[in-house]
């Protein structure tokens, strides 16, 4: 009994069912797409804040270089006839950091950024002059609060190195995933754009090294 | 069988060495070479000890030499590849000693940071470990050392598993017995010419393998891996000997 009527009866739910296919697929699609969007822009914005907190990791280590440095210098000083240049030396760039606060604009061409970056270089460099200069005070290398000192300002330091290590790290891997699909889009979309790398001092990362070459050997 | 073996320890021999970090064996990684079995065994045994009275995680590597990298970075890659410390408490840290280069480093993950602190680790650097290596006196330098860093932390060690050194010092007597035994035996038997009263002797040289395959897993005393942790941020301090 097919009946021209039963086709057509037959055919207009076919049709309706093509239909929705098509609507599910399109949304499903949809869905995919802004379900990959949202979890790339998330990602995204998880990895900008590690590097946020790495910076500010760097920050609390370089407040605690410079809160270390008053204590070294009178120790320092109670050593007979330290050498005064050194001593200078280390006070002023303690000096200069002081009045400097963590900068937040981290962009390329920031003059804040340049100036803190050199004033905190300066310092490091300074100190570890400063403690090769004491492996020639045996009456400090005695000296239990020296050592002491010395261990915690190697240890901030080191920290330093490290945290400016995975910054480094971080951005690099930031900047990737900027530029790789599908964040290239989504970072277009959301205005977020590729950061610049800092460049940190390598008189810093080899503080921790510098000072055992003799140590003991007297 | 002995060429199946041999092509299955090939085939995971570039695995191994795959990576630059050195592969971990235990709480003690001994790869300088500067500890015998029986003492690397013992301070397994202390650190597994410690672990289960505490939860903290210290491990021991010893290297034969640093190849020109600074001694902070090698240990900071290894201490957080190792992923030593609990996950979320990251309350670990690594003795690392350099046979050749004479220097050494303790590295201590963040949570700990605040017990062993730098100064703390370099007054044990330098007045516990060092005063010992200098003489040549490794081992109860490094153990020495471990204990101090133990009692930096604190906590109590928790019961210490007797039963790997002491089945393994037993089964050794054995086998030195075993030796007389078979020296002994050899010596009648080229007097008497005669071999085939020997079978008690083979009896007992066997026995004594079967024990020593028994106790000989290293991992017997209960390291089973590190917490994965792996927090460190590069505290701790450096010193030489």
């Amino acid at each position: 009994m097919n009946t021209p009527n039963d086709n057509l009866r037959h055919s207009a739910p076919a049709r309706r069912g093509a239909v929705s296919r098509s609507v599910l697929i399109a949304l499903a699609l949809f869905v995919l797409l802004g379900g990959c969007s949202a979890l790339s822009y998330n990602g995204l914005v998880d990895k900008d804040e590690a590097i946020s907190e790495t910076w500010s990791k760097i920050g609390v280590q370089y407040q605690r270089r410079a809160e270390l440095i008053p204590q070294l210098v009178e120790t320092v000083k109670g050593a007979a006839n330290f050498e005064q240049e050194t001593i200078i030396a280390v006070t002023e760039a303690r000096a200069s950091v002081g009045k400097m606060s963590l900068p937040s604009d981290l962009s390329e061409g920031s003059e804040e950024l340049a100036t803190f970056m050199k004033a905190q270089q300066q310092l490091g460099s300074s100190l570890s002059r400063l403690l090769v200069v004491s492996e020639n005070y045996p009456a400090l290398r005695a000296n239990e609060s020296f050592l002491s000192l010395q261990d915690q300002l190697e240890g901030t330091a080191n920290r330093i190195a490290v945290a400016q290590q995975d910054y480094t790290e971080k951005v690099r891997s930031y900047n990737s995933k900027v530029r790789g699909i599908p964040g290239v889009f989504i970072a277009g979309a959301m205005g977020l754009e590729r950061k610049t790398q800092l460049e940190f001092d390598p008189v810093n990362q080899e503080l921790p090294t510098v000072d055992f070459s003799n140590f003991g050997d007297e | 069988m002995l060429a199946k073996l041999a092509l299955l320890l090939c085939a995971f021999a570039p695995a191994a060495s795959s990576s630059d970090v050195p592969k971990n064996d235990g709480w003690v990684t001994d790869l300088g070479d500067m500890l015998t079995d029986s003492e690397e065994r013992s301070l397994e045994a202390l650190m597994e000890s410690y672990k289960s009275g505490t939860t903290h995680e210290i491990a021991l590597l010893t290297l034969p030499h640093l190849d020109g990298e600074p001694i902070e970075r090698l240990s900071l890659e290894i201490a957080r590849s190792w992923g030593i410390g609990g996950a979320a408490a990251n309350n670990g840290a690594l003795l690392v000693v350099s046979r050749d280069d004479h220097e050494l480093r303790i590295e201590v993950g963040r949570g700990l940071e605040g017990t062993l602190t730098d100064s703390v680790a370099g007054r044990i650097i330098r007045d516990v470990i060092t005063p010992d290596f200098k003489r040549g006196r490794f081992e109860p330098g490094m153990r020495s050392g471990l204990m101090a860093m133990h009692a930096a932390i604190g906590g109590d060690y928790g019961p210490i598993e007797r039963t790997q050194s002491a089945r393994r010092k037993s089964s050794s007597t054995i086998r030195l017995i075993v030796t007389i035994l078979v020296l002994l035996a050899m010596g009648l038997g080229n007097r008497g010419g005669r071999g085939g009263s020997n079978w008690p002797l083979w009896f007992l040289l066997g026995s004594s393998m079967d024990g020593r395959g028994g106790g000989g897993g290293r991992s017997g005393g209960g390291f089973s891996g590190f917490g994965g942790g792996g927090g460190f941020s590069g505290g701790g301090a450096s010193g030489g000997w």
